[in-house]
């Protein structure tokens, strides 16, 4: 029993942050319909953010989450205005090759990364990186459970703007329908690039609250570009709701694969689940929720 | 048309740039091609190799070179991708001529390039890829300096035997790549030799965030050792987990990789105190030069090196000791040169010998270390040893 709790509070705790990594990727996914796969590189590059401010300025880590993001959702900006865009306007390119942009923007980010601070292993250690409470047996990261509250907070304000705001209405009424948007008068240059910049900042969120208990290094954007993939088609595309369940279920899925199957396969139960969603329910929680 | 043309003038001013450079390498120096991951999630360990090899040749190249030429590295970057060290070593001997490879980090990379080696009949020198099968194949043009992945408990074992004789079952953990499956196959066999029961042996994904579910499953199984095959990352999250469950085996041990590096202190913090592990070398190691070359290494680039760097410092010498020797400066000749290798190194003794089902084999002795107050101390064998051991072991939440 001892083993299933744990497991399952593991799981829950990790959905929370996956959730987050997840929403990014969803947003500009469902915006633009194209896979950006520099997200796990811009995730990065707020760790990064994140590392220097707490090592060089000594600020607490979860502060800095007022300078990862901000930062973070620049760049985003620029990314889009001034790479992703002009590929748009070029009628001998074909649209879908922005992903390869996105993949040249990776490396680019990636091995400035590496320039600057090198290829050693970081970490930000702080006096709660390795506190725990436990309830009964069951153990719990005081970090990861901060991270998930986090996580939690960050899902319901972008469930509140896109549901409630003007800017949240026109960012869903480009996703379905960019044309119908642009006759409406909604400008969706602009949207673009702001949609790009809040799934940058969010995922540089996800980078910031994570940095007390993981590690970085110039390469780690990889592995978190495709967990982030496999999230958003789990919670259909655009979808914020969607993207925690779908960040939960791969959690879960991980934790529960690693106690009772084993750890080795945690990359094949994830894209297991990854097929059995597009081929039964394509579109994601999405479509079941309908939100 | 004039964004073409004028990224058309880009292009091939960089074309000519990367010919102007490659283009007028001496004629008359010796070519020795390197494979190392020098960028990608392995790029830390490819680095301080990188830098003991840049060492070691200038050192040479310093002492008069080889027969009054100079060696010429020509470094290649495998990314720790096994396709990637395929085509990095095609190219080392299709267009850069080289005579004898060196290098060849992780198992998986040195696994798919040394095939090559073999076929195109290039001498491969591996200084660190320990997956046993490596030299269990019979080629001729593999030649291997650092003990197989099997060997590495070797010190542990007789640790085991005289001082920690109460652990009577294990729990095996490993990375699940062909360094960490290799490893752990032989420690299962190692362990029934010695009457030790495998509680549980799993694999896990590197990478992981969270070990936490991996761990509760074996805290359940309350095993008195916890053997662990990973690298840097994976260890100090696989210590720094158990710390926070308070999981208290009466060893936690690693199998080398990872867990000699100062990194992982430095990321594991005090869940690092007492972790045993199993080393090829430390700068204490009674070879001439050892404490030598550990030394230089800190003046020249101001940070610690370990066994991985001892390997590749001793690698090159090995290479340009056979390259003086050989016969005729062709791959043939150095292969027959490497093959009556007999020399000291700072690393140990080389000799490649036969035994069991090795070929090319260098055969060593390893060692014990453990993090005791924050320093990586030699414990096992005695002999050799800057510290006596920790044993037992205080619970963690009893520190």
């Amino acid at each position: 029993m001892e083993v299933f709790l744990q497991t399952l509070v593991s799981g829950i705790l990790k959905g929370g942050l996956y959730g987050l990594i997840g929403m990014g990727m969803s947003l500009i996914m469902g915006v633009m319909g194209i896979i950006n796969l520099a997200h796990g590189a811009l995730m990065m590059v707020g760790m990064y953010v994140t590392f220097a401010c707490f090592t060089y300025l000594g600020i607490d880590p979860y502060l800095t989450i007022f300078i990862s993001m901000p930062s973070l959702f620049l760049l985003g900006m620029l990314i889009q205005k001034y790479t992703l865009n002009p590929l748009m306007e070029v009628d001998s390119i074909l649209p879908e090759n922005q992903v390869l942009m996105t993949v040249g923007i990776a490396m680019v980010l990636t091995e400035v990364a590496r320039f600057i601070f090198s290829s050693d292993y970081k970490s930000v250690r702080t006096s709660y990186s390795g506190a725990t409470f436990f309830i009964g047996d069951i153990s719990f990261s005081v970090a990861l459970v901060v991270a998930f509250f986090i996580a939690l907070a960050f899902t319901l304000c972008m469930f509140w703007f896109l549901l409630k705001t003007d800017l949240g209405r026109s960012i869903r009424a480009t996703a379905q329908d960019k044309d119908a948007a642009l006759l409406m008068g909604v400008n969706s240059k602009r949207i673009t690039i702001l949609t790009f910049g809040l799934g940058s900042a969010l995922v540089a969120a996800a980078g910031t609250i994570l940095m007390p208990v993981y590690y970085l290094f110039p390469d780690i954007g990889g592995p978190f570009t495709r967990k982030a993939f496999v999230i958003t088609i789990l919670g259909g595309l655009g979808s914020t709701v969607g993207a925690i369940f779908g960040g939960l279920t791969l959690g879960l899925a991980e934790a529960f694969g690693a106690t009772y199957i084993g750890m080795a396969y945690d990359d094949m139960i994830g894209l297991l689940i990854f097929i059995l969603v597009l081929l039964f329910i394509p579109g994601g929680f999405k479509r079941l929720l309908k939100v | 048309m004039k964004r073409l043309a004028m990224s058309v003038c880009v292009f091939s001013v960089l074309m000519f740039w990367g010919v102007t450079v490659v283009g007028p390498a001496f004629a008359d120096n010796i070519k020795v091609g390197i494979v190392l991951p020098l960028t990608g999630k392995l790029a830390k360990f490819g680095e301080i190799e990188h830098k003991s090899f840049l060492m070691a040749v200038d050192e040479i190249n310093a002492a008069g070179g080889v027969n009054g030429k100079k060696i010429d590295l020509i470094i290649e970057d495998s990314t720790g991708k096994p396709d990637v060290g395929r085509s990095a070593i095609e190219k080392l001997i299709s267009r850069d001529k080289v005579i004898v490879v060196g290098g060849g980090y992780s198992s998986s990379v040195t696994w798919a390039t040394i095939a090559v080696a073999q076929q195109r009949k290039m001498p491969f020198l591996v200084n660190t890829g320990s997956a046993d099968r490596i030299t269990e194949q019979g080629w001729k043009y593999i030649f291997r300096l650092n003990p197989p992945v099997s060997e590495y408990p070797k010190a542990f074992g007789s640790f085991l035997e005289d001082v920690a004789k109460d652990v009577k079952t294990v729990a095996i953990l490993h990375e699940n790549s062909l360094f960490g499956q290799s490893g752990s196959k032989k420690f299962v066999k190692k362990c029934k030799k010695m009457g030790i029961k495998v509680l549980i042996k799993e694999g896990y994904e590197a990478g992981a965030i969270d070990f936490k579910p991996l761990l509760v499953k074996v805290k359940a199984k309350k095993p008195d050792l916890v053997y662990m095959i990973s690298y840097i990352m994976d260890a100090s999250l696989l210590m720094r987990q158990s710390k926070e469950l308070n999981f208290n085996p009466k060893l936690f041990v690693g199998g080398a990789a990872g867990f000699t590096l100062p990194e992982f202190q430095k990321n594991a913090g005090s869940a690092s105190d007492y972790v045993f592990s199993a080393t090829l070398w430390t700068p204490s190691v009674p070879y001439p030069g050892a404490r030598k070359y550990y030394d230089k290494f800190v003046a020249k680039y101001n940070t610690p090196t370990e066994y991985h760097g001892a390997e590749a410092y001793a690698g090159m010498y090995v290479i340009a000791d056979a390259l003086k020797r050989a016969k005729t400066l062709t791959p043939e000749g150095v292969r027959e040169a490497l093959a009556a290798t007999d020399m000291m190194t700072a690393f140990g003794p080389v000799k490649f010998i036969s035994y069991g089902k090795k070929t090319q084999q260098n055969s060593l002795p390893t060692f014990l270390v453990q993090w005791i107050n924050g320093k990586l101390e030699t414990v096992w064998p005695k002999d050799v040893s800057t510290r006596k051991y920790v044993y037992p072991v205080r619970k963690w939440n009893q520190r």
